[in-house]
């Protein structure tokens, strides 16, 4: 009946669930068995030979990753013999690398160096002019380019190709040796997933054309958050820094492991989606197109307010928090204005796959609807119809239909430069969706927190800052 | 972590009533005066910068050079090694994609800002290429403006090793 067996690891009496894959269980414990092919999403290949463990009653060290867990075992993750015989498979690996890390992107997260670095220090035994040669910056499309001699010849990529997206397009080709990865001849990588390869590939035989060469990976910051391209939320990790004299920027977002949500993945657009938080940002605050301080603006908007409550409609839209959509609910209610989440132009039905990718493109729709913030069109057509002020809160729905303002006064929130500014009698900037904290719900009622790691030089406040600002200005009034 | 205590010096008496001690400092100053004015012709100060200094060995840590390949092509290859290492955090460094078939990478821009620099030869020591040297022997750098103490790429291209310095 029971699972559960006791093994030894390094001297140590653990228990451990019987059958699981021996690697699985020492990621569990913290232990740092050194591997190539193993990815626990692509499960078991058995061909860098990286993982060796030694087990007492075999004769030869085993594969951790091709190795069950059966009562009684005796495993050694250290010792002289075991760490000679990885030393000797890391060498046979960097046999024809060309060992370019000053121009590889991969360099600071490569496994190739961890290892080397945690327990390689041999002398190399083959002259460089001897490398195999292969080619070199070769363009895979979606962004992937691949380096044939910085290969380690894993074939995580080609099963993830294979296995995951099912599009088949990477082998391998020649023997030995010369053995490469490459596509088919005249294809190009099509998945709309193809740049997980990059995260895949344990060293830089597969990089990021968009990240190519912006940064060494060593200077980076890193905060968790979610991906907003859409209503699955993918857990990711953001990559910024700020550069000395400059700005804090993002330059890259990579997939966060997560089990309630995404998997080990993302797909490229989401990942691709950090260019938005950098590009095309509001920075001026201004009444009737002429720049005025954040404070001016406030105390206009408050005037507005506290002047019309019961003309006024407050759109919110599904990229607000948790958090901000309650305050502006709260400030509805004990304020006699109305509220609108109407938000269509978000759907996108060409964007949902059988993956990952829904059709709703903003990640927080779940969290308006449980705050049952209307989004019924009749609705809001009626409101915006009767109401004479419309308070526009990050929601794009005007981007294309400024005719709709006419005879209205206009407020918009946005952290986004977009058109609807001209038509606006008052602007104000606010903080992006991920230089601010809050939770956000996605499409499958998962509720998940951001931390915001970002400051910048000049930090526009947040929605919920200038909210605040602009209860307590009306508060003074009344 | 323990504390240790180390006794002040110049505690005594002597000490605190200076007196003896700028007699004594007097006193070599009045001996190096009498010297030279009985004969100046060994003094060890210079008339710079009349007199240009002829003792800069080959290890003086000048203003930086960026160095050339063969083929008198840019030997750096933007690896950012310098700007790791720098304590002063003066490098600036914009890598790009290398298309002359040489290597894959170079720098698209390599500045630094001498005002900032401690010329301490840490970069010199990071840079697995051998591409940046402080051998130029320039060990004096005027200009009138903060922003003309930035070295660009060019001009640290166009610096060359000392002529006054063996070869390499
Ligand atoms: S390209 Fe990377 S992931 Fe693919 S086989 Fe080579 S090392 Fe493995
Ligand atoms: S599936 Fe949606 S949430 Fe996930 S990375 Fe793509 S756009 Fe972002
Ligand atoms: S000499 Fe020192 S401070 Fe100056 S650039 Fe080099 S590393 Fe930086
Ligand atoms: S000078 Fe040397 S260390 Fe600095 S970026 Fe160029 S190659 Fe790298
Ligand atoms: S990770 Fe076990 S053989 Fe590659």
């Amino acid at each position: 009946m029971s699972n559960i067996v006791n093994i030894v690891i390094d001297g140590k009496e653990v228990e451990a669930e019987k059958g699981a894959v021996l690697i699985d269980y020492l990621f569990k414990q913290d232990i740092d068995i050194p591997h190539f092919c193993y990815h626990p999403a692509l499960g078991t290949d058995g061909n860098c030979r990286m993982c060796m463990v030694e087990i007492e009653g075999s004769k030869r060290p085993q594969i951790s990753c091709d190795t069950p867990v059966k009562e009684g075992m005796v495993v050694r993750t250290q010792g002289e013999n075991i760490e000679q015989v990885r030393r000797d498979i890391l060498e046979l690996e960097l046999i024809n690398h060309p060992v370019d890390c000053p121009t590889c992107d991969q360099a600071g997260e490569c496994k190739l160096q961890d290892y080397y670095m945690a327990g390689g220090f041999y002398e190399s035994r083959l002259e460089a002019e001897s490398k195999v040669k292969a080619k070199k910056a070769v363009d895979l499309g979606k962004n992937v380019m691949l380096d044939q001699e910085r290969c380690v010849l894993c074939t995580r990529c080609t099963r993830f190709t294979d296995e995951i997206t099912h599009t088949n397009e990477l082998g391998i080709f020649s023997r030995a040796d010369h053995s490469v990865i490459s596509t088919f001849p005249g294809q190009e990588l099509e998945s709309d997933y193809s740049m997980n390869i990059v995260d895949l590939c344990p060293v830089g035989a597969l990089t990021s054309k968009d990240f190519r060469f912006n940064q060494r990976v060593w200077f980076l910051e890193s905060f968790e958050a979610i991906c907003s391209g859409c209503s699955k939320g993918c857990s990711i990790h953001v990559d910024h820094k700020k550069e000395k004299y400059k700005d804090d920027q993002i330059f890259r977002f990579r997939p966060r492991e997560d089990h309630d949500v995404n998997g080990y993945f993302i797909c490229d657009d989401g990942r691709l989606s950090y260019k938005d938080e950098n590009d095309n940002r509001l920075n001026d605050a201004s009444i009737n197109q002429e720049t005025v301080s954040t404070k001016e603006a406030l105390t206009n908007i408050a005037d507005v307010l506290t002047a019309n409550p019961n003309d006024t409609l407050l759109l919110v839209s599904p990229f607000l928090s948790n958090e901000e959509l309650a305050l502006i609910k709260e400030y509805t209610l004990n304020n006699g204005t109305t509220l609108s989440g109407y938000s269509p132009q978000y759907y996108d039905e060409s964007f949902a796959d059988d993956m990952l990718r829904t059709s709703d493109r903003s990640p927080n729709r779940a969290g308006m609807m449980a705050l049952r913030i209307n989004e019924n069109e009749k609705d809001f057509n009626e409101l915006l119809s009767q109401k004479k002020v419309i308070v526009v809160i990050e929601n794009s729905y005007f981007e294309d239909k400024a005719e709709l303002f006419k005879d209205k006064k206009v407020i918009l929130f946005s952290s986004k430069d977009t058109k609807v500014k001209e038509f606006a009698n008052t602007v104000l900037p606010v903080a992006s969706f991920l230089e601010k904290d809050g939770s956000y719900t996605n499409s499958e009622s998962v509720t998940q927190h951001i931390k915001s790691g970002i400051r910048k030089n000049a930090p526009v406040g947040t929605l919920t800052s200038l909210w605040k600002a602009i209860e307590s200005l009306s508060k003074e009034k009344a | 972590m323990g504390i240790k205590t180390v006794k002040r010096h110049g505690d005594t008496l002597r000490d605190k009533l200076y007196i003896p001690a700028i007699v004594s400092g007097m006193k070599t100053t009045m001996r190096h005066f009498v010297t030279n004015i009985k004969d100046n012709s060994n003094l060890i100060t210079k008339s710079y910068p009349e007199v240009q200094p002829t003792d800069i060995t080959d290890r003086y840590r000048g203003v930086h050079r960026l160095t050339k390949r063969e083929d008198d092509s840019i030997s750096c290859v933007a690896c950012y090694m310098c700007a790791t290492a720098c304590p002063a955090d003066c490098m600036f460094i914009e890598a790009t994609e290398r298309t002359d078939g040489v290597d894959e990478k170079m720098p698209a821009v390599f500045n630094i800002d001498l005002l900032e620099c401690v010329f301490c030869g840490y970069c010199v020591e990071a840079c697995p290429c051998d591409a940046i040297r402080m051998d130029t022997g320039i060990f004096s750098f005027v200009a009138d403006q903060r922003k003309d103490f930035i070295l660009s790429k060019e001009a640290l291209l166009a610096n060359t090793r000392s002529k006054d310095f063996s070869d390499d």
